[in-house]
């Protein structure tokens, strides 16, 4: 007995590779979760293939198993939640003091002509100057307390959230504009009623990148001058060779920017309800 | 659609625009936009503009509301000149340019709260307002969930908010299919025959301006200038059924061949 199945439009599509069906799979939850997992977990099991055959050196190199020993045991360490907390602090009022200048900044470069013009020249300038040459000299103005690691992520999260907000601001629709003149719109209400929530999907997306960039900046004024931090604790723990706790300390680092990010997010799909994904 | 007379309490008011002339570019020497339009609305009637593209209907529309200035004329909604934010005119817009951060409700209820009104009188006129346009059912609806023809029935009761005893229509329904497009351009004809607004429609459209307006004036270009004012006769209220008559392709082919003229004299 044979049995034949006709070849079906879709059948063919999957074997050839059909882009429509290729994205469907993609799109699914499970695929997009289990994916990067996949990996991750190629690349942590290539890692402990090349430490075990001893192609890596150990101590310059550890195994991904050590770092997670390490890990487990910095997170036991009274020391390591003490500079966790420094850098989270430096992180957070850095952010503060920065996205709230740079909203502030933006708002007025993005509304009024006569800032935009006497001002968007030295912030193009400045935000194509790399930033952390100004870390030396916020430790001679500020000293090796947490103000100078404050200022210095002040100032690298400042500038994507003055660029967005000037962005956001000059991407208020026109039709838009001509209704609210229409309709007798004063100038502020104009811009509270249209510009600040036309405006608010793309000042977010600074704001996030703001944040992480926070961190960023803390860490960067720690390396330079600081008696406590965790960046201070991953130089003196790469000054012992301890390189699997450098490498513990640099995971928590990535937790505590995941976990920031997922706050903001949090906070956009709160505040800004209108955009869909 | 429901049409409720006690929607308008404002009767429409007349326009006058007299030897009106526009130049957009700086340049004294620049071809003018608009010259020497004269047109008298008469109070509650509804007159379709034709032309092609740059024969400054819209610019017309826009100096009529008040929203850029001309340089020559006079120009009068009521008993005084256009002036930005006048609650007397209502203006809808080629793009429903609805706020996707409001919902419907909130949307319909965008002048009152420019205006500072707020309470128990603004929530009728609104429900009021969304039951003319016949979109009770969506009221807390959010501007994405609405279709194009929805969505321009939503900015249809935002201009009509403040009851103003004008409106001003530009190609509102151009960006509809023609299905949707026919419909609503009943209903408007006969909202607008209830209301008794003084209306004014921007369209490229000679079929949708026969149909709906009392008159139909049809502008040429370069510069741009009435080449003829075509007074509609056809019975009220409309129906889509007229577009079929003889009568109606006869105005339409009026107009038709007087926007012909216009174009053949522009290219002289």
């Amino acid at each position: 007995m044979s049995s034949t199945i006709a070849p079906t439009t879709e059948s063919i599509a999957a074997l050839q590779g059909d882009p429509r069906k290729r994205i469907r799979f993609l799109d699914r939850s499970s695929v997009r979760i289990a994916l990067p997992l996949f990996v991750l977990a190629a690349i942590i099991l290539t890692l402990e293939a090349l430490s075990a055959l001893a192609v890596l050196n150990p101590i310059t190199f550890p195994a991904p198993s050590s770092v997670f020993v390490a890990f487990g045991e910095l997170i036991t360490k009274g020391y390591f939640w003490e500079a966790t907390w420094i850098t989270l602090q430096e992180t957070l009022y850095g952010f503060a003091i920065g996205a709230g200048a740079g909203l502030l900044i933006g708002a007025l470069t993005g509304t009024f002509k006569t800032f935009r013009v006497s001002m968007y020249p030295f912030i193009v300038a400045f935000q194509n100057t790399p930033r952390i040459a100004l870390a030396p000299i916020f430790l001679t103005w500020f000293g090796f307390g947490i103000e100078s690691k404050v200022v210095m992520a002040a100032v690298i999260c400042f500038f994507p959230v003055v660029i967005n907000t000037v962005a956001g601001i000059a991407g208020v629709d026109e039709n838009a504009k001509t209704l609210f003149r229409s309709l007798g719109a004063t100038k502020t209400q104009a811009f509270f009623r249209l510009t600040l929530p036309s405006a608010a999907p793309i000042t977010f997306a600074g704001i996030k990148t703001a944040l992480t960039l926070a961190l960023l900046g803390a860490i960067v004024g720690e390396f330079v001058g600081a008696s406590e931090g965790l960046g201070v604790l991953i130089k003196e723990l790469n000054f012992q060779l301890e390189v699997a706790m450098g490498f513990a300390v640099v995971i928590a680092l990535a937790v505590i920017g995941l976990a920031l990010y997922g706050l903001i997010e949090l906070a956009e799909k709160r505040l800004i309800t209108w955009v869909r994904d | 659609m429901t049409i409720a007379p006690e929607t308008s309490a404002t009767k429409g008011e007349p326009i006058s625009l007299m030897s009106v002339g526009k130049v957009y570019a700086a340049s004294p020497s620049a071809a003018p936009t608009l010259a020497d339009i004269t047109l008298d609305i008469r109070s509650g009637e509804f007159v379709a503009l034709v032309g092609p593209s740059g024969c400054g209907k819209s610019t017309l529309l826009k100096i009529i509301a008040g929203l850029i200035p001309y340089e020559s004329g006079v120009v009068s909604v009521g008993d005084s000149k256009p002036k930005e934010g006048r609650r007397d005119i209502g203006f809808m817009h080629q793009q429903s340019t609805l706020m996707p951060w409001l919902d419907v409700k909130q949307n319909v209820a965008l002048p009152f709260r420019i205006a500072r009104e707020s309470g128990a009188h603004v929530d009728e006129r609104v429900e009021e307002l969304l039951e003319l346009v016949g979109l009770s059912h969506a009221a807390s609806m959010r501007t994405w969930e609405l279709s194009g023809g929805m969505q321009q029935r939503v900015a249809l009761a935002r201009a009509l908010a403040l009851d103003p005893g004008v409106m001003l229509m530009d190609e509102p329904f151009s960006a509809l299919d023609e299905f949707k497009r026919e419909h609503l351009n009943i209903e408007v004809a006969h909202m607008s025959d209830t209301i008794g607004k003084t209306t004014i429609l921007v369209t490229h459209s000679i079929s949708e301006a026969v149909l709906m307006s009392d008159r139909v004036v049809a502008l040429a270009a370069n510069p741009g200038r009435v080449v003829a004012d075509v007074s509609i006769g056809l019975e009220r209220p409309r129906v889509s059924e007229m577009v079929s008559s003889r009568h109606f392709q006869e105005l339409s082919n009026e107009v038709r061949d007087a926007l012909a003229d216009g174009l053949k004299g522009t290219a002289k």
